[in-house]
């Protein structure tokens, strides 16, 4: 059954191509042609034909219902064909069918919109619809001869049907077994080329003759031939009984007898005729003249145009004989030899920057995977494995930190490596990759951090400043607090712990004077006037004022005479400070006046007339921190009624009338004549330790503990206009340079830096800072370094003092 | 040298002439000195009668003539003066003998110089930090020294002096940035109109000497001036610390030109021989300068192997090439121009700073290099000021 099965349905395929060379363009289904066609002529039908119609086609829907109640066992026979065929058959009439309706249904509702909106134009409309009407009229009876067509066809079929029932039970009554195994059949039938009940495939049977199996089913068992003990005699009877036996026959890949149904018989008669296989193939159909005179917008074929057609071209001609010449003569390799080697794609190589996409300016090719290293392998070598405390640190990193994804681990063998959980997930990162990376290029300007450093001249082009140590002041036996400059530059002053005060003439280092003060010297300060000769000396509680001596005679004489003009006021006030005129010995030894504080002095400073001089005596829980003198008057001030911390140091501005007050984090300006806060420097630092004010007193420099160096431009602003960090130590102190754009800082890791700092009249330029020269020479003694600097006042030499006890210039 | 000075004695009464200083050829062989003798003797006593002497010179027979024998023997007539900071200057004898202590100075004695020598009294000067230049007068065979002139006028220490060739005048520079020119030649009257009746002033002249003022004052530099000397007896150069060398006319006082350098100058030497400048200064450089040279400074070359500021240069009065250099670190060198890469010699003895070189004047006789680099560092070990302490 099977078997004519498979060779129906090979004509029907036969069949179906030549329909489709036909129909192709309308629709595939060969038996909806009919129907499908109709569409192009209802759309004109009026509405009582429809109503007609469909009334028919219901008759028609309920049809195919009939037929199938009345062929109970028909679907499920083996001549489901000829049934399947008219089961599509009338399917595709109701499909269609319905679909008419519908189509009509819309023409119509557009037609009655149509006659509602245009009532006006409905009289030339009716003419044309009487046109459409005779046109119709004529159509219509060919769809009312194929319903009666399909009619008598249905009941060719009932009647088939009940003879195919009667016989079906028939067969049924003979092979019970065989329906069982037909049913199966269906089951494993998923293909309809092969029969694959048998596994053996196509091999002459007869090699099995002599076997009790004829093959093998799926699942590998044996197939036994069905029991065939037949012999001539029993053939005989059955042909002689069996009226069914001129329609059996047997398969030779189960070994089973088949009977052949009617329909089986009449296709195998029909072929034996020469007749197609296929019954409802009409042979003889209605010729449809498609060639006509008239042209369509369509091609009817999609042959392609034949060679007679073809008129070659003079042009192309000369253009090929060219070519041929110049093939001839070798000029033009007509076929390249043909590579032989493989080619394959490498994923990894890089871009080719010649190619047309490189060649393209925005293009950014795709990243690449990273290539697999050694700590992929299943077998790592050792150094690729992660140590416990690796891991550790590994799992409590975060995943975004972790320079590896996996844990590299080793396995004995590579079918011991388990499967990758990640996989997944690591595939959809890098679609991720791929897809999120950005594609564009970006015109981002490609800076080399060093074009960001502003361009410093070089320290050579800078001179002059101390480069070389060039003298060093021996004499003092312990650290040397304080030294100062006289305005001349010819002598130095110097006070140090081992309570003296030292004067040493700069250009030869002699000592030429020391004088023993009642304690360790905390500070010195020459007078900067130069008609005054008088070094403020202060240790302990006192401040003395000494004239050395030294210099122009003239010069000393006229500040003893300052000093001893002095006349007492009539109404004498309490003062602060205690004022004494020296005596004695101590007048003798250079004393001049002894000026007793309350407190311990820890800097003098002079005011850039030298006549005043400020003390500054830190404390912290009082506000009698400074002091101010007024050396020719003799009178004491404290300028400040509040404590605002504990005070470092002090300065006077050089030009203008105004106090630097430095505390622990601050610097405030006050000016002295309205007697207020002017401003207040935030320095940035923990512990300021030392002030200098630039000659032009516009800039101030701060040196604190933290071993930071602020400059302030008091035009810009409170902060810092820089912070320098050069030294490795606190910074002990600061000094600018009173004509060369020069300071200098001393710190306690025992080094002098100076830098080039240029202020510029043009307010719009900022300070240019460079630092030149670190100079080393002081040995660290107690954590100390040096503890004072100071600059010549005319040369571009800087002095240290150290805690070495030793006072070193450097030229 | 031709002439030595020198004394005669005897232990014989009979032959016995003067105690006085005589004035002989230094040629002079031990037959001159005995004609020399019985000439002296025949002048006292006129019945002498020809005696032939045999002269001992500091213990020694007088075999050849007596410049050789003075030579050989290491005896001098060259007299080195120096000036300290303990206020005073000295006068030593080339054998390293403190000779004569000049005291006078009320501070440290910055500078001094010879004016000259004739016969036995010569006179020299000292600068002062006390502002105050003094002339002295030296009389060599009485040993004494006698202040005859105090120059005031300058308003700082007085740093370096300067005895024109004519040997009348001198120029002083100071610290007050002025250089000043005064008369060497000394005078009985005083310069200034002053009182008579003053008994403290007239006690203090007697201990100073007559005060002198200026005859005339020069100032351009901004610092303070370090050097001085004299071209010619027209032309007058000094060095400050404003890093300008700076030449004069000394009858106009007019500037003439400036050499600038960027360092502070602390010496300069003049050599008449190759007419070059050598100047020290606070770097460890020598240059040498063209002072024709109109255009600006010109430094010829640089003399470069001290490590410290070189305090005092100082050309050879006999050589036109050789030079001597005194340096802070200790170090006196000779140099030859010729040579500039490397120094002659280093004369490494002096145990602190060296402040001050010269040269004698007899350097040229000395001839073996070997003798002469003797003889240079006997000079210097005179010359300098050993310890401040």
């Amino acid at each position: 059954m099977i078997f004519e099965n498979r060779l129906c349905k090979k004509i029907i395929k036969t069949n179906r191509p030549r329909r489709r060379l036909t129909f192709d363009v309308i629709d595939s289904n060969p038996h909806g042609r009919i129907f499908s066609m109709r569409p192009t002529h209802t759309g004109t039908m009026s509405k009582l034909k429809n109503k007609k119609r469909n009334l028919e086609e219901n008759e028609d829907e309920q049809l195919p219902i009939f037929d199938k109640d009345g062929g109970k066992d028909g679907p499920h026979l083996d001549d489901g064909d000829e049934d399947q065929g008219d089961l599509s058959e009338s399917e595709e009439s109701v499909f269609s069918g319905l679909e008419e309706s519908g189509s009509d249904s819309d023409d119509e509702e557009e037609e009655e919109e149509d006659e509602e909106d245009g009532s006006e134009e409905k009289s030339s409309d009716v003419e044309e619809d009487k046109t459409d009407r005779q046109l119709s009229a004529k159509e219509v009876i060919k769809p009312q001869t194929d319903v009666q067509n399909s009619k008598e066809k249905k009941k060719k079929k009932k009647a088939a049907g009940k003879e195919g029932g009667e016989e079906s039970v028939v067969a049924d009554r003979d092979s019970g077994l065989q329906i069982s195994s037909q049913v199966d059949e269906y089951e494993h039938d998923t293909s309809d080329e092969e029969d694959i009940r048998n596994t053996v495939g196509n091999i002459p049977m007869e090699w099995y003759k002599d076997y009790p199996h004829i093959g093998y089913d799926l699942d590998g068992k044996k197939l036994f031939k069905p029991i065939r003990n037949k012999d001539e005699l029993d053939e005989f009877l059955d042909k002689m009984e069996n009226p069914d036996y001129w329609r059996t026959v047997q398969d030779k890949m189960t070994g089973a007898d088949i009977r052949l149904s009617d329909e089986q018989v009449d296709l195998v008669h029909r072929l034996q005729q020469g007749k197609f296989g296929d019954v409802n193939f009409n042979e003889y159909e209605p010729a449809i003249d498609f060639f006509s005179n008239e042209v369509m917008i369509h091609p009817v074929t999609n042959r392609p145009q034949d060679k007679r057609s073809f008129i070659p071209s003079l042009i192309e001609k000369e253009k090929v004989g060219k070519l041929v010449h110049a093939i001839k003569m070798g000029w033009i390799k007509p076929r390249r030899p043909k590579e032989t080697t493989p080619q394959y794609y490498d994923l990894w190589a890089k871009e080719d920057p010649n190619s047309i996409l490189g060649r393209h300016k925005m293009h950014v090719p795709a990243p690449k995977m990273k290539l697999p290293g050694h700590e992929e392998s299943y077998n790592p070598p050792p150094e690729y494995l992660m140590s416990e405390e690796e891991r550790l640190a590994w799992e409590q990193q975060d995943p975004e930190d972790r320079k590896l994804s996996f844990l590299p681990q080793k396995f004995a063998c590579l079918r011991a490596v388990p499967a990758y959980s990640r996989f997944i997930h690591e595939r959809f990162e890098r679609c991720l990759d791929l897809y999120l990376c950005p594609r564009q290029r970006k015109m981002r300007v490609n800076v080399n951090p060093e074009d960001l450093i502003p361009k410093l001249p070089k320290p050579k082009d800078l001179q002059p400043f101390p480069t070389t140590q060039s003298l060093v002041y021996r004499g003092h036996s312990s650290l040397v607090r304080s030294i100062s400059v006289s305005p001349s530059g010819q002598w130095l002053v110097s006070g140090s712990d081992d309570c003296t005060v030292r004067f040493w003439e700069v250009s030869t280092a002699r000592c030429l004077k020391t004088v023993e003060v009642g304690g360790a010297v905390k500070g010195v300060a020459w007078n900067p006037n130069p008609s005054i000769c008088l070094v403020a000396v202060s240790y302990d509680d006192t401040v003395v004022l000494l004239n050395p001596g030294l210099g122009d005679r003239l010069v000393c004489t006229a500040s003893d005479q300052l000093i001893s003009s002095y006349e007492e006021p009539e109404e004498v006030k309490d003062q602060l400070v205690q004022w004494a005129v020296a005596e004695g010995e101590g007048h003798e030894q250079g004393h001049r006046l002894i000026l007793k504080h309350p407190k311990a002095v820890r800097q003098v400073t002079w005011h850039g007339k030298g006549d005043y001089l400020a003390c500054v005596m830190p404390d912290n829980g009082s506000s009698l921190q400074v002091v101010i003198h007024q050396v020719s008057k003799r009178r004491t001030q404290n300028p400040f009624r509040k404590n605002k911390g504990l005070v470092q140091c002090v300065s006077f501005h050089p030009i203008r009338p105004y106090f630097f007050v430095a505390t622990q984090r601050y610097v405030r300006v006050y000016n002295l004549i309205k007697q207020e806060l002017t401003k207040k420097l935030m320095a940035n630092c923990k512990w300021i330790s030392s002030m200098a004010i630039h000659p032009g007193g516009d800039n101030v420099i701060c040196g604190s503990y933290d071993c930071r160096l602020a400059w302030f431009d008091l035009d810009l602003s409170t902060k810092p206009y820089k912070v320098l960090r050069h030294h490795k130590k606190a910074l002990r102190s600061v000094a600018y340079h009173r004509h060369y754009p020069l300071f200098a800082s001393g710190s306690d890791d025992g080094s002098v830096i100076v830098c080039h700092g240029m202020v510029y009249n043009d307010l719009l330029q900022n300070p240019l800072i460079v630092p030149v020269k670190v100079l080393k020479g002081h040995t660290i003694t107690h954590d100390l370094g040096v503890l004072d600097v100071t600059f010549h006042p005319t040369q571009p030499w800087v002095f240290s003092s150290g805690s070495d006890g030793t006072v070193r210039l450097f030229t | 040298m031709s002439q030595v000075q020198a004394r005669f004695f005897t232990e014989n009464k009979k032959y016995l002439v003067d105690d006085v200083p005589f004035s002989i050829p230094a040629a002079s062989e031990v037959a001159d000195l005995s004609g020399v003798i019985n000439k002296l003797l025949e002048a006292n006593n006129d019945g002498h009668k020809h005696v032939e002497f045999d002269f001992l010179v500091r213990g020694q027979f007088l075999r050849t003539k007596l410049a050789n024998h003075m030579e050989t023997e290491n005896i001098s007539t060259v007299w080195i003066l120096t000036g300290s900071y303990d206020k005073t200057a000295r006068i030593w004898s080339m054998e390293g003998k403190a000779v004569m202590t000049v005291a006078g100075h009320t501070d440290v004695v910055k500078d001094v110089a010879w004016v000259k020598r004739d016969g036995l009294s010569s006179l020299l000067l000292t600068t002062s930090l006390d502002q105050t230049i003094m002339l002295w007068e030296w009389n060599s065979e009485r040993n004494e020294v006698k202040a005859r002139h105090c120059c005031r006028g300058h308003a700082g220490s007085v740093d370096t002096v300067a005895v024109d060739p004519s040997r009348t005048k001198f120029c002083s520079g100071s610290w007050d940035k002025m250089l000043k020119i005064w008369s060497a030649v000394p005078t009985v009257e005083e310069d200034e109109m002053e009182e008579p009746n003053r008994p403290r002033k007239k006690q203090k002249t007697e201990q100073m000497g007559l005060t002198r003022t200026p005859l005339m004052t020069i100032s351009g530099h901004n610092e303070a001036v370090s050097s001085v000397l004299w071209m010619d007896a027209e032309e007058l150069c000094s060095a400050s610390w404003d890093h300008t060398i700076r030449l004069w006319d000394a009858e106009t006082g007019g500037q003439k030109s400036t050499l600038t350098g960027n360092k502070v100058f602390n010496c300069i030497s003049y050599s008449p021989l190759c007419r070059r400048l050598a100047s020290g200064s606070t770097d460890r450089h020598v240059r040498l300068w063209d002072p024709r040279s109109k255009d600006g400074s010109l430094v010829l070359l640089s003399l470069t192997s001290h490590n410290g500021w070189v305090t005092a240069v100082r050309w050879s009065p006999s050589h036109e090439h050789q030079l001597v250099s005194g340096s802070l670190d200790n170090v006196v060198k000779l140099w030859d121009t010729r040579s500039c890469k490397a120094p002659l010699y280093d004369l490494a003895a002096h145990e602190d700073k060296v402040l001050c070189v010269d040269w004698t004047e007899n350097g040229l006789i000395l001839k073996g290099p070997s003798t002469n680099h003797q003889q240079v560092r006997k000079l210097l070990t005179f010359t300098y000021m050993n310890s401040f302490n």
